[in-house]
């Protein structure tokens, strides 16, 4: 692990979150999972969306950013795009990623680049006081609409590798499906996805409720996590049941984005170094491309 | 001038293909262009189709010319007539000396149609293609053979042109296309036009080599000699060539082109791989601008360099989107929330569209904020010939950027440090002991969510104020014309090769002009203002209803009363013709004493 300098840079902020909020629970979980896998503060970029949970990379050391609401997915492809050897992990919370980006997350399933996306799902707007959200129940507030699945939407594209959900007040085994999507990504097989069930003390407190439901499917003896077909029966299954199935739901294998578009023989667009000539030739084809 | 046997030696020809969308025009001048760019002459290209694949008048344009020319002039010496809405469309700008070939399939042009004098060359193209090949679709390389007669070109040139243009979609096509080839030919002859005894003649007038290329891919290669190695792009007309020209070329470099789900995933994908300091560059047009309005605010914010080319088509909305206009000035200058820096950028020709793009990128890097590269329609699409880009005079400088050894010195390391020059040296993610935040929220120098009210006004003004330090060294406008004179103009983009040659139709009329090209309209140079309120009169070109640009010079300090102000939003390119009379009719009113207010709606 390379040392970092002593110069001193930001000291991670205090989070901002209510006491008891499920999003501490992820952020020790991660600290804890990257110091496990010997990932430094230089190469971690950290990209975060807008809400409570918006503010996570705040509080560790990284290379931290806060994206547009909605957009911390393809600010996180553009990085990891860029320069693949950087460890990149979005997150935000289900408004953030299920609602005004939920056409991103689509598109980030079907590509399969390899970046963790943590979802803090709270089931409402806590930022701005407790309005309904896309993962919200039929009832809550004044919501008609029943609420999203993601991990049946990730089931339905072909082409993930890695579809997880844990609980905020389950750590330990949130730690283990952190390391396991960290791995997941580190080892380029693609987009981990985990969402997190944590509980908004304030504006809807499902903490009891959610420890009631919660199902640990990897506990259920015969489940293949690389059965895609059984995996999708069984969450419908178990929300049939008013359970939530939580553990690593789905793992596939499928070329990552990066693999495909990234030219392994050169160096990456973000490692290059500005002004260099060493492209002349290519430049000199072009012009003889124009030239007829 | 004319040759030894007689025929008149090309140096000003304009030939006009047209029919329905599908028919083929555009690829028979894409052919011509390639010819005559090869027999040494200059040429200039212009596309007016319809937003879809077949059906609806569809009509190209190519000038061939000696000198140094980018527009359609005002005449046309050659009309190749698929049908006959073809000769009513473009009748008006025939005259006696005018040839037409007509495609007479469907039955002969009716009387009264052409201009007295006008030469009429009728054969049935789509019949022949028909009867002979069971192919409608070759019908425009049948009449390619007799066009390529008339206008003096030699078979084998021909031949090899097509060669070149269809073996790349294998040899069934390329045969195909060859063998009608052979049927123009042979219709060519049997109208008593043999080789050689075309109506004009071509001499190599040039001996330099040219590029023939477009704006929009002109744009995509100076972005690649610039160092830039990451694109985004959502396909949009007229800027998809810029996407497609970078996914051909920039994975050989090492770069990484992406095409993305929408215009917000572009401008924020683009985002995320600047932040890893790589070059970046996204390019759309109007209705992709729009939506890309809260991205370019955030890098503005955040200081993330980026170059965003917005190839602008008829708005408002989705528009007109195959015809040219300058309508997103405005959006460019002042669009976005709240106040953020931001540089424009106006090319002219596709030669300024290579090295301004370098320019952008460059700056971009330095300044750490978004600059935008203002194309139309037609700059970005009409391919024009243009004098071999130089790499040798492309300056890559790159930004302030610190390394890991860099860092290491410091005693402490703020992204967002204040600074003499405002611009704050960064460490790229991966760079051991850089680590910082980036954010579009207000902040304090470590990138901290800050809203104390004086380090809000000092990052404000440090922000803001790279316009006013960038001055110095952004693109200077270029001069023409008459530098004496008091009557000016100023005209961006596509008007650059109009203004020029309408100015040279004014000097015939005895007016002289001289003409101001800015290549950067925002910030505001001082140069462009003194421009102004250094003439009596100055003619502000805006291919807008809004006025946007005369708008923008008064904004920015040019004396009202000295701007007459010509709009024009009904989609059709310019002709240098027209705006003379324009021209003309504003000076005479001014003869006749009826004032000269500026003229805005």
């Amino acid at each position: 692990m390379t040392t970092e300098p002593k110069t001193k840079t930001f000291t991670p902020a205090r989070p901002i979150w209510c006491a008891g909020c499920g999003d501490f629970a992820v952020r020790g979980v991660l600290e804890k999972s990257l110091e496990n896998m010997g990932i430094p503060p230089h190469k971690f970029m950290f990209l975060a969306g807008i809400g409570c949970s918006g503010t996570i990379q705040n509080n560790i050391k990284c290379y931290g950013y806060h994206s547009l609401h909605g957009r911390v997915l393809p600010t996180s492809i553009g990085a990891k795009l860029a320069n693949p050897d950087l460890t990149v992990v979005a997150a935000g919370g289900d408004g953030d990623g299920f609602a005004i980006g939920a056409g991103h997350l689509v598109h980030t399933f079907k590509s399969n680049p390899s970046i963790t996306y943590i979802v803090m799902n709270n089931s409402n707007y806590g930022l701005t006081k407790g309005q309904a959200s896309p993962t919200s129940p039929t009832g809550y507030r004044d919501n008609a609409e029943t609420g999203m699945d993601s991990i049946l939407l990730g089931l339905s594209f072909p082409s993930t590798t890695f579809l997880a959900r844990g609980f905020s007040g389950n750590a330990a085994q949130l730690e283990s499906l952190m390391m396991a999507a960290l791995e997941h990504t580190e080892a380029g097989r693609g987009f981990a996805f985990l969402e997190v069930l944590s509980p908004c003390v304030t504006y809807y407190d499902t903490h009891r409720e959610w420890r009631a439901k919660v199902y640990n499917i990897n506990e259920e003896e015969g489940f293949d996590p690389t059965d895609r077909a059984n995996a999708f029966k069984r969450v419908l299954e178990l929300k049939e049941e008013k359970r939530i199935p939580i553990g690593l739901i789905f793992k596939g294998e499928n070329t990552a984005l990066e693999k495909l578009i990234v030219n392994e023989n050169e160096t990456y667009p973000a490692l290059q170094e500005i002004g260099h000539t060493g492209h002349r030739a290519e430049y000199d084809k072009f012009i003889k491309a124009y030239l007829g | 001038m004319s040759s030894n046997n007689g025929q008149p030696v090309l140096e000003d020809i304009s030939v006009i293909v047209a029919g329905q969308g599908g028919d083929g025009s555009l690829t028979v001048i894409t052919m011509l262009a390639d010819l005559f760019r090869n027999s040494g002459l200059n040429v200039y290209t212009e596309r007016d189709v319809l937003s879809r694949i077949r059906g609806g008048h569809a009509a190209a344009t190519m000038r061939a010319f000696t000198g140094h020319r980018y527009c359609i002039g005002s005449k046309i010496t050659l009309l190749v007539a698929l049908d006959e809405e073809a000769v009513t469309k473009n009748a008006r700008h025939l005259d006696s000396d005018s040839v037409i070939v007509f495609d007479d399939s469907s039955g002969s042009l009716p009387k009264g149609l052409l201009p007295q004098g006008a030469k009429l060359y009728a054969a049935p193209f789509n019949r022949i293609a028909m009867r002979t090949m069971r192919r409608e679709l070759y019908k425009n390389s049948i009449a390619f053979g007799m066009v390529g007669r008339l206008l003096g070109l030699e078979d084998e040139h021909m031949r090899e042109t097509f060669v070149k243009r269809f073996e790349r979609r294998g040899q069934v096509i390329l045969d195909y296309n060859l063998e009608a080839l052979g049927l123009g030919l042979h219709m060519a002859d049997e109208l008593g036009i043999k080789q050689g005894k075309g109506l004009y003649k071509i001499e190599r007038t040039d001996p330099e080599e040219h590029l023939l290329i477009m704006g929009n891919e002109s744009v995509a290669f100076g972005f690649m000699a610039a160092g830039g190695r990451f694109f985004t792009g959502y396909p949009i007309t007229p800027s998809t060539e810029v996407l497609e020209t970078l996914q051909k070329w920039l994975p050989k470099c090492g770069g990484v082109v992406r095409q993305t789900e929408d215009e917000l995933a572009g401008v924020n994908m683009a985002i995320g791989a600047a932040l890893t300091g790589a070059r970046t560059m996204t390019a759309t047009s109007g209705p992709g601008f729009s939506l890309m309005q809260e991205g370019v605010g955030h890098a503005g914010s955040a200081e993330v360099p980026l170059v965003v080319v917005d190839c602008q088509r008829s708005g408002p909305s989705t528009g007109m989107p195959t015809r040219p206009e300058q309508s997103d000035l405005n959006l460019m200058v002042f669009g976005g929330h709240g106040d953020f820096p931001r540089f424009v950028l106006t090319p002219g020709h596709p030669e300024d569209c290579f090295y301004l793009t370098v320019d952008a990128t460059n700056l971009a890097d330095k300044y750490q904020l978004p600059v935008f590269i203002a194309m139309d329609q037609a700059l970005s699409q009409n391919i024009a010939t243009v004098k071999p880009f130089n790499l040798d005079e492309v300056t890559v400088t790159p930004g302030k950027r610190l390394t890991a050894e860099d860092v290491a010195k410091l005693d402490t390391y703020k992204r967002y440090s204040f600074s003499e020059d405002n611009i704050s040296a960064f460490a790229a993610p991966g760079t051991p002991g850089g680590m910082s935040l980036v954010t579009g929220n207000e902040h304090d120098e470590f990138g901290l969510v800050s809203t104390d009210p004086d380090n809000r006004l000092r990052m404000m003004e440090k922000r803001m104020n790279k316009m006013e330090d960038a001055k110095k060294e952004l693109p200077k406008g270029r001069l023409f014309g008459d530098q004496e004179s008091k009557i000016g103009f100023i005209g961006i983009g596509m008007m650059y090769g109009v203004i020029l040659e309408a100015m040279e139709e004014l000097e015939q009329e005895g007016i002289h002009t001289k003409y101001l090209q800015p290549r950067t309209i925002w910030p505001m140079l001082d140069e462009t203002i003194e421009f102004i309120n250094s003439c009596d009169r100055v003619y502000v070109i805006d291919l807008n209803a809004g006025a946007q640009l005369a708008r923008l010079f008064m904004h920015q300090g040019a004396e009202k009363n000295k701007i007459i102000s010509i709009t024009r939003y009904d989609g059709l390119p310019y002709r240098p013709g027209i705006l003379v009379k324009q021209i003309l009719e504003e000076e005479a009113k001014l003869l006749n004493g009826q004032g000269k207010e500026a003229k805005l709606l």
